[in-house]
């Protein structure tokens, strides 16, 4: 493995046809459902938690009232920041695994050059099935070598 | 330090001992298998979702979280836990905007994502010294607080608690890379949750189960009576509060260290999942937090021990172990006390280590191998190159730190390592993944207003100097949107750049969707579990459903 050019940054694709990827409807469906997801949960937990951090900086009265036998609202409030936390991590893996992966397969499955990434993993591309066209679906250990590094 | 230990403590340096050892074993048998670039940045990306949510969480929670926050709620009640909220809610922005794509588009460090479509020299360079920057002021800082409080718990020299410390990271990383460095962190977080919950547990039990209880019993036992259930007692600046939430949240994207850690597993999909099960043990750990620190103060205040308690809070947690298991002096008492100071010897020498590979991984992988030998030299020469730069920055942060002493105030500096990080890196990686105008312009100048501002700031602030020009101990709030602000004025007023606004393309479908990403090397899964036979992987074609026919 001592070989040159080894330890240069992530290996540019020049076989992959990147404009087809970018310009395929499945690849717009998947950017529109990621935003569709993410824009409004990160509208939702920022002000979530900075309407948290801003009524601690402002209101520490408020935030000291009793709800309960001495259970005040700031913690009440603050207890409601890890739930939302959880909330929204486990929303957003359940999108990505149902959504997003899936369209993100199909862009690999559309793209020329790009077939050996299904699915992502070792050895999930079922190649052996898949016959991928003009192009070697099984590069296979020869991709490494960096050949189209700039 | 007041702790009533005279000698050495003989319980918690066997208890280090038997730590030390598996760790040492887990070093010799990853040391076997870290022969190239890969397997040392990146343990052969064979880690398992699961396995890095446990190693993430063993390299975020320092001691800082594990003793300071304890040590803060105990001191300043409600503005403690304001940490312990900001460290876990930090994970979204992880989650939603980088975890994934650093995996898809990255291979071993932060740079690597912005010199994918930057220039290559600049670009790496202004990353290495944001990741450099972060490391230095996050390192020093846990390992003068590594030197102070095994000097406290266990009664060894401070000099030779930091020699200690810093010697074990070095081993790990050194001779055992990443997979070492992993299950080291993997250890820790499982040491750390366990101690945790069987703590908060005996709180519980002595406060007669009553949660709520516990407020009303830490309020009677506090000088600052029902304020110290208020916001205020430690912020009384309504923008530190805001600042310090701002660092914190954006801080976290920008760790180089846990960053890193997205590039040890196969896929996006694995990174994805790392970060749910980080979230899980992060939040679970820092609800547990008021247990310990609200525990602290109404435990020790009733048996009139808070006096035992450091300046900075960080003995209150091992305090509250020694007191709940029975107090000073019965063998319950110390049996505890000796636990929680191993745990949190365990925790240090688990963060320092990650702290340590991730600034390698910036001096050898981008500035020897990228910038000054300009990717012609093989990987070997770029391991060993790492090794040496492992061992002279551990070298150089054990140096400070024994000359700085235990006098050195390191209690604004892990603040500052999450200001830097919030207002640097983060600016840059996140603008390089989503907007095709950005330039090497941009990153560079964008860089250098995160680090030289909140550095700045906080050399003027209170934390510094007696009589501050600024009056802010916080610097996000100004330092962050300066960063941002460089980035996108060195963009805008330097001609666009043909090379980076054609790669984005590349970037933008690799982040998004894991075309061309880099491949886990062959067995490198196997390698973690050598005896887990491998199951037929046929069921993945069906199971995704909806595969179109073409």
């Amino acid at each position: 493995m001592a070989t040159p050019g080894t330890v240069t940054g992530p290996a540019h694709h020049a076989e992959i046809d990147w404009e087809s990827a970018a310009r395929s409807p499945e690849f717009h469906e998947l950017e529109r459902k990621r935003r569709s997801f993410v824009i409004p949960a990160t509208i939702f937990f920022v002000c979530w938690y900075f309407g948290f951090i801003i009524l601690a900086g402002y209101a520490p009265d408020f935030m000291g009232e009793s709800i309960y036998e001495g259970f005040t609202v700031g913690y009440l409030i603050a207890l409601s920041q890890f739930v939302m936390v959880w909330v929204l991590a486990g929303l957003y893996l359940r999108r990505a695994n149902r959504v997003f992966d899936p369209l993100a397969k199909r862009v690999a499955e559309r793209t020329p050059g790009a077939q050996q990434y299904l699915g992502g993993g070792p050895g999930n591309g079922t190649p052996a099935t898949r016959p991928t066209g003009p192009r070697d679906g099984r590069a296979g250990d020869e991709r490494h070598s960096g050949e189209v590094t700039s | 330090m007041t702790i009533p230990i005279a000698e050495v403590n003989v319980e918690a340096v066997s208890i280090f001992g038997v730590i030390v050892a598996i760790t040492l074993v887990i070093t010799y048998w990853a040391s076997k298998r870290t022969q190239d670039a890969t397997t040392f940045w990146a343990a052969g990306r064979g880690i398992t979702g699961a396995q890095n949510g446990f190693a993430i969480a063993g390299d975020y929670m320092s001691a800082a979280s594990f003793l300071g926050i304890a040590g803060l709620i105990f001191l300043f009640g409600f503005d403690g836990f304001l940490y312990s909220v900001g460290f876990l809610v930090a994970f979204l922005v992880v989650l939603f905007l980088l975890a994934e794509r650093m995996r898809n588009s990255g291979k071993f460090t932060m740079a690597d994502v912005l010199s994918f479509r930057l220039n290559e020299r600049p670009a790496r360079t202004a990353a290495a010294l944001g990741t450099l920057t972060v490391v230095a002021f996050y390192l020093i800082a846990q390992m003068v607080g590594a030197g102070a409080l095994i000097n406290a718990l266990v009664g060894i020299d401070f000099s030779l608690a930091v020699i200690a410390t810093g010697a074990f990271m070095l081993v790990y990383v050194i001779f055992g890379g990443m997979l070492a460095t992993t299950w080291v962190q993997i250890i820790k977080a499982v040491l750390l949750m366990t101690a945790t919950i069987v703590l908060s547990l005996f709180v519980l039990g002595k406060i007669g189960w009553n949660p709520i209880d516990l407020f009303n019993r830490a309020e009677a036992q506090s000088d600052d009576g029902h304020a110290y259930l208020e916001p205020g007692l430690r912020f009384d600046n309504p923008i530190d509060t805001i600042s310090l939430g701002l660092g914190l949240v954006l801080g976290t994207a920008g760790l180089p260290h846990i960053l890193m850690r997205f590039f040890t597993v196969p896929d996006a999909k694995a990174a994805r999942t790392s970060v749910v099960w980080a979230v899980g043990l992060i939040g679970a750990f820092y609800v547990m937090t008021t247990f310990l620190g609200f525990g602290a103060r109404a435990i020790l205040g009733e048996a009139g021990a808070t006096g035992g308690v450091d300046e900075a809070g960080n003995l209150a947690a091992p305090l509250l172990a020694q007191e709940v298991g029975g107090g000073d002096g019965t063998v319950g008492g110390d049996a505890f006390l000796a636990i929680i100071a191993a745990v949190a010897f365990a925790t240090i020498l688990a963060v320092v280590a990650g702290l340590v590979i991730s600034a390698s991984g910036a001096v050898a992988h981008d500035v020897w191998s990228n910038v000054i030998r300009k990717g012609r030299d093989s990987e070997h020469e770029e391991v060993y190159v790492a090794r040496i730069a492992a061992g002279v920055i551990g070298a150089i942060a054990i140096v400070i730190a024994v000359i700085g002493g235990s006098d050195l105030n390191v209690s604004y500096m892990v603040g500052l390592a999450f200001a830097v990080a919030a207002s640097a890196n983060f600016p840059a990686l996140l603008l390089a993944l989503t907007w095709k105008r950005f330039n090497t312009t941009g990153a560079v100048t964008g860089v250098l207003c995160g680090v030289i501002s909140s550095v700045g700031l906080v050399l003027l602030g209170p934390d510094v100097r007696s009589d501050p020009l600024i009056n802010l101990s916080q610097p996000g709030i100004i330092s962050i949107p300066l960063g941002f602000l460089g980035c996108i004025l060195g963009t805008l007023l330097s001609k666009p750049e043909g090379k980076a606004e054609h790669q984005f393309e590349e970037l933008h479908v690799r982040s998004e969707t894991g075309i061309g990403a880099e491949r886990p090397l062959e067995g490198a899964g196997l390698a973690q579990r050598p005896r887990r036979p491998q199951r037929p992987q046929r069921k993945v074609p069906a199971g995704t459903g909806a595969t179109p026919i073409r």
